[in-house]
């Protein structure tokens, strides 16, 4: 996993994220609007025919007071918890 | 934990069951059901070296039927890439099934030893070397573990009144899991078709909302179990990975 960022300001943060796809990048965002702080939250990916950009660049608004790339490690931090939280639950089914 | 899930089985068996999840969103839902067909790797014939093929059809041909033969694949043994080397060697008149593959290391053989690859006349024969490599289904579908993996939302039906006494009878057709009374019910035990449930009964279908009924099958590779907890352990990976990555 590769990052490169495009454009960071205090509540912006566009960054690109060498190697995923929708798989994870969908539950990334899901996860992300879902997180306190977060104004809006998006990806964009082109398919493999279209040329140039292929990778997924996320793109985070957040909140006057909140840092995006704060917002982006709650948003992972979320997945991580889904993710455990889940596990337990088809461990205990 | 912020979320709660609970996870309810209609149906286990060691290669396909269907479950409930509640409390999941769509799009991790989502994210589940494509880790599960493309990102948990399963071992598949990747190289052949073909030493006598006298058979009907061209090395390529049953190279490709090789590589379809699903391979038992234990989770977290083999690093993606790994390679294990197997054999075949049978002549004719006979079949060549996937169960006369042999195998070098014992925790990487053929799923099922029923599997044809290919019908062997009088003095043909088939004498190859394979090597099977660990890769994921988004490199090669041969390398997907779940081959029918699936959700569609819980439903539940309500009873609204009754049908006009000269109403047309036709049939409701309803394919999944409903909930009745806390109950879940599969759909098959009333024959799919909700006038068989509730005769004479006017009835509304709903989805609940974010309530999922997973279906999952596997190739034989490994248990259904064992694919969706690697399934939830790739995703829970690349986040950890993108935390970490985040954190510098």
């Amino acid at each position: 996993m590769e990052l490169r960022v495009i454009e960071k300001e205090d509540t912006m943060l566009a960054i690109e994220i060498a190697g995923e796809d929708h798989t994870f990048m969908n539950v990334l965002k899901g996860a992300l609007l879902e997180t306190d702080g977060v104004d809006a939250a998006t990806y964009d990916m082109n398919p493999e025919q279209s040329g140039g950009q292929t990778d997924p660049v996320l793109t985070i608004k957040t909140e006057e007071n909140v840092d995006a790339l704060d917002a982006l490690e709650a948003g992972t931090q979320r997945v991580i918890d889904k993710s455990e939280s889940l596990q337990a639950a088809y461990d205990a089914a | 934990m912020t979320e709660d899930y609970e996870v309810e089985f209609v149906e286990r068996e060691e290669r396909e069951a269907r479950f409930v999840v509640r409390g999941i969103t769509p799009a991790f839902a989502n994210g589940i059901r494509r880790a599960m067909i493309a990102d948990v790797p399963t071992f598949s014939v990747d190289t052949v070296r073909v030493v006598e093929n006298s058979s009907v059809m061209f090395d390529e041909q049953i190279s490709l039927r090789l590589g379809l033969v699903p391979l038992t694949t234990p989770v977290d043994e083999f690093e993606i890439g790994d390679e294990v080397t197997l054999s075949i060697d049978v002549s004719g008149p006979n079949t060549a099934y996937s169960g006369d593959i042999v195998t070098s290391d014992d925790l990487v053989q053929p799923a099922d030893d029923n599997v044809p690859i290919i019908e062997l006349k009088d003095d043909q024969r088939l004498e190859a070397e394979a090597d099977a490599v660990l890769d994921r289904g988004r490199e090669h579908a041969k390398h997907q573990g779940g081959v029918a993996v699936g959700y569609r939302h819980l439903q539940r039906v309500e009873v609204v009144g009754d049908k006009e006494e000269f109403a047309k009878e036709e049939p409701e057709i309803l394919r999944g899991v409903i909930e009745d009374d806390g109950e879940l019910v599969a759909t098959e035990t009333f024959d799919n078709d909700l006038t068989n449930r509730y005769p004479g009964k006017e009835v509304e279908v709903h989805d609940i909302p974010n309530a999922f009924v997973f279906h999952v099958e596997t190739d034989g590779s490994f248990s259904v179990d064992e694919l969706v907890t690697a399934a939830i352990d790739s995703l829970h990976g690349r986040a950890t990975e993108l935390k970490e990555a985040v954190q510098l």
